[in-house]
């Protein structure tokens, strides 16, 4: 199905929305407002852009640490003071303040966010059961770096969701970088699409810079899923910008890495390939793009200043008090 | 003598072992450079068949070293973060701690397991945690937790001799501690205690990063006339409970300090074994700080309330003194872990903003 001219609006929109919040992120970790650290995911954002845009709001979502999943979450319809609030440590925060940097919001079907890698994988699976029991047609999504599909965690999960069928999607943002690791020196072959062949999964390779393409992939996984035809998987090509989290040395293999690869990169930054399309297509015009770039920065100026603003705990033991069980 | 880095102790170990005994070989995440850069250079030394970077695969990783220990190699295996040890808790607690004797006693596993441990660093509560006592726990694992890089590099060099699994945990935020090291070639033998400080009114015993608080709560007492003694047990296991036990007998009285939960943590362990040792020579309860019962949250607002400070450690000695003294001086520890400042200034690799 072809999107609508508001659709595909609203992908780039979300595509300069996510970019904007990353900015901000970037400068509250370096201003120290941010205390933890930031896994800027500055270039990549199409990817959770085009796979989120259109998702139900009871549909569940296991986002990756990259970008601290805000081309994910903010996408799903967290908005960006309560991200900011968390990493703040504020009260408003999705998690109370008391996660650094984990989103939570089960209204939104966005149960957490693992420390360990790789521990989404039979979360989801679970998920997906649930969702099968309940018959109400959910989809359960995970976006992971593709480092971390060399978890064991990855195939008893897979093997699980094939062989019941289960409405789970497993999307691979391969940014060819894990860690300060080339991932093509720690992987036998080029595309991660290649692990569904095994389970009998459908695997598709999508150009991941491209928000549209993105999208129609995922849609096309998101009905087989809806219509009870299992799981897929989908693997996005894209690339790290940033150093792995902002202000670590920005190595490849303990040298520096160099930034030629970078710029080549930055030329199919994603929301200049939208831009392209969309003026081109008379989607938009450039006073359109001025309208959508300022809108955007002022929605996160204003979840900045209002997260900022937002109070701490007054009495962090009282939080500790009720940290373990359920009451 | 010269003063070198926590980190580059670790590293100078790493290269003389690899550089003595052809069959130790290093693998994990990132350890052609990465995350802890302890491990750098080693790859320009050694080449691709001693130095191999793995994907996010901590049960291939542990499982392999135990693979590789079986026919005939000394695997060091990079896990990064402790918290992974419970992911990799087949390979390390069943395989590598018990197949020796499953077997009567006929493999040997000489393995090391390198990872860095800890909190005080604002991440969240599965990048942060402390494992010593579920090693402890298990029968079969030996377990090292270095505070000096005379320690660091010391120990190691025992661990990757050792025939048996050693569990080696370097504190994230002792990384960039400097200290002495001889010259010459020199190994610290496991189950040897060290006494970091000597004192005659109380033993504390503390276990890694503690022992840096507690020395700092020491020499802050000292200036009020409490002279304290801090014992460092550098490994679990072996447990060298004897210098424990002379040190009661001068001071009578012990407090015991560990980053771990104080549930099931190794100072319950170790405090009761000095009571089955020790017991007559005590003159008052045994006092022990550790980590509150809940996981380790991110940011110091929370991490403070968790994690044992200084102050804890303070009125824990006055406790077991009898003593009661001002000392809102003592400040809670919020230091986080900032890389840049950590490796910055290491000249290992420049730290550069995109
Ligand atoms: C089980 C586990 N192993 C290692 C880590 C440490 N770690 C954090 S991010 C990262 C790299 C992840 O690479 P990838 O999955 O490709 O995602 P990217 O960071 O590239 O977005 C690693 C190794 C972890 N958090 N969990």
């Amino acid at each position: 199905m072809d999107l609508t001219k508001e659709q595909k609006i609203r992908l780039y929109t979300n595509l300069v929305r996510v970019r904007k919040l990353d900015e901000t992120m970037v400068k509250a970790l370096l201003t120290g407002k941010i205390s933890t650290f930031f896994h800027s995911g500055e270039g990549q954002e199409a990817v959770g852009v085009g796979a989120c845009s259109f998702l139900r709001e009871d549909d569940y979502l296991f986002p990756s640490h990259r970008g601290h999943a805000i081309s994910k979450t903010l996408i799903k319809g967290l908005p960006a003071r309560i991200i900011l609030a968390e990493h703040y440590g504020r009260i408003t925060g999705c998690c109370d303040g008391v996660s650094g940097f984990h989103t939570c919001d089960m209204k939104l079907g966005i149960p957490g966010m693992s420390g360990t890698l790789g521990g989404h994988f039979p979360l989801a699976v679970g998920m997906g059961l649930a969702a099968q029991l309940r018959g109400k047609k959910q989809v359960v999504m995970v976006i992971e770096g593709e480092g971390t599909y060399a978890r064991g965690t990855f195939h008893e999960s897979m093997i699980m969701a094939a062989t019941w069928k289960l409405p789970n999607l497993f999307i691979v943002e391969n940014n060819q970088i894990m860690g300060n690791t080339p991932v093509k020196i720690i992987h036998p072959k080029d595309d991660f699409a290649d692990l569904g062949f095994g389970y009998g999964v459908p695997a598709k390779v999508v150009d991941g810079q491209d928000v549209f393409a993105v999208h129609k992939e995922v849609q096309t996984a998101i009905d087989r899923a809806r219509a009870d035809e299992g799981p897929s998987l989908i693997e996005c090509k894209t690339y790290r910008i940033q150093p792995h989290a902002v202000g670590l040395p920005d190595t490849l293999l303990g040298r520096p890495r160099t930034q030629e690869e970078i710029e080549v990169w930055r030329k199919r930054d994603p929301i200049k390939l939208a831009q392209k399309r969309l003026l081109k297509e008379g989607v938009l015009t450039q006073v359109d793009i001025e309208k959508i770039d300022g809108g955007a920065a002022n929605e996160m100026e204003e979840a900045d200043r209002l997260a900022w603003a937002d109070p701490m705990p007054t009495d962090p033991k009282e939080i500790l008090k009720k940290a373990l069980y359920a009451e | 003598m010269r003063e070198v880095r926590f980190i580059q102790a670790i590293n100078e170990a790493l290269l003389e072992e690899m550089k003595r005994d052809e069959t130790v070989f290093i693998f994990g995440e990132c350890v052609r450079g990465g995350t802890f850069p302890h491990t750098n250079g080693l790859f320009e030394k050694f080449g691709k068949d001693r130095v191999l970077d793995t994907s996010i695969s901590e049960n291939a990783i542990a499982g392999a070293a135990v693979g590789a220990a079986l026919a005939g190699y000394r695997p060091i295996a990079e896990l990064m973060f402790s918290d992974f040890f419970l992911i990799a808790g087949d390979e390390i607690c069943n395989k590598a701690a018990k197949w020796r004797f499953t077997h009567g006693m006929k493999l040997k596993m000489p393995i090391v397991y390198m990872a860095s441990t800890g909190g005080y660093i604002r991440s969240d509560s599965e990048h942060s945690q402390s494992v010593e006592s579920l090693i402890m726990h298990t029968p079969g694992l030996r377990i090292a937790i270095p505070t000096t890089p005379y320690d660091a590099k010391g120990l190691l060099k025992t661990a990757i001799r050792d025939d048996d699994p050693v569990v080696y945990l370097y504190h994230k935020l002792l990384l960039t501690k400097k200290g002495e090291i001889p010259d010459e070639e020199y190994t610290i033998p496991f189950g040897l205690a060290d006494v970091k400080k000597e004192g005659k009114d109380v033993t504390v015993v503390a276990v890694g990063f503690m022992v840096d608080l507690s020395l700092g709560v020491a020499n802050k007492l000292q200036e009020r006339g409490i002279s304290v003694e801090v014992i460092d047990p550098r490994t679990l296991e072996p447990f060298d409970i004897d210098t424990i036990v002379t040190s009661v007998k001068k001071t009578k009285r012990v407090v015991i300090v560990d980053e771990d939960t104080l549930r099931c943590g190794v100072t319950g362990e170790i405090g009761m074994q000095i009571m089955e040792k020790a017991f007559d020579y005590l003159d008052a309860p045994i006092q022990r700080v550790a980590a509150a019962n809940c996981p380790i949250p991110a940011g110091w607002y929370l991490e403070e309330h968790v994690l044992p400070q200084p102050p804890d450690i303070a009125a824990a000695i006055l406790k077991v003194l009898g003593k009661d003294m001002d000392i809102s001086d003592m400040k809670k520890e919020k230091v986080g872990f900032d890389a840049v400042k950590a490796f910055g200034d290491l000249g290992i690799t420049k730290v550069k903003q995109n």
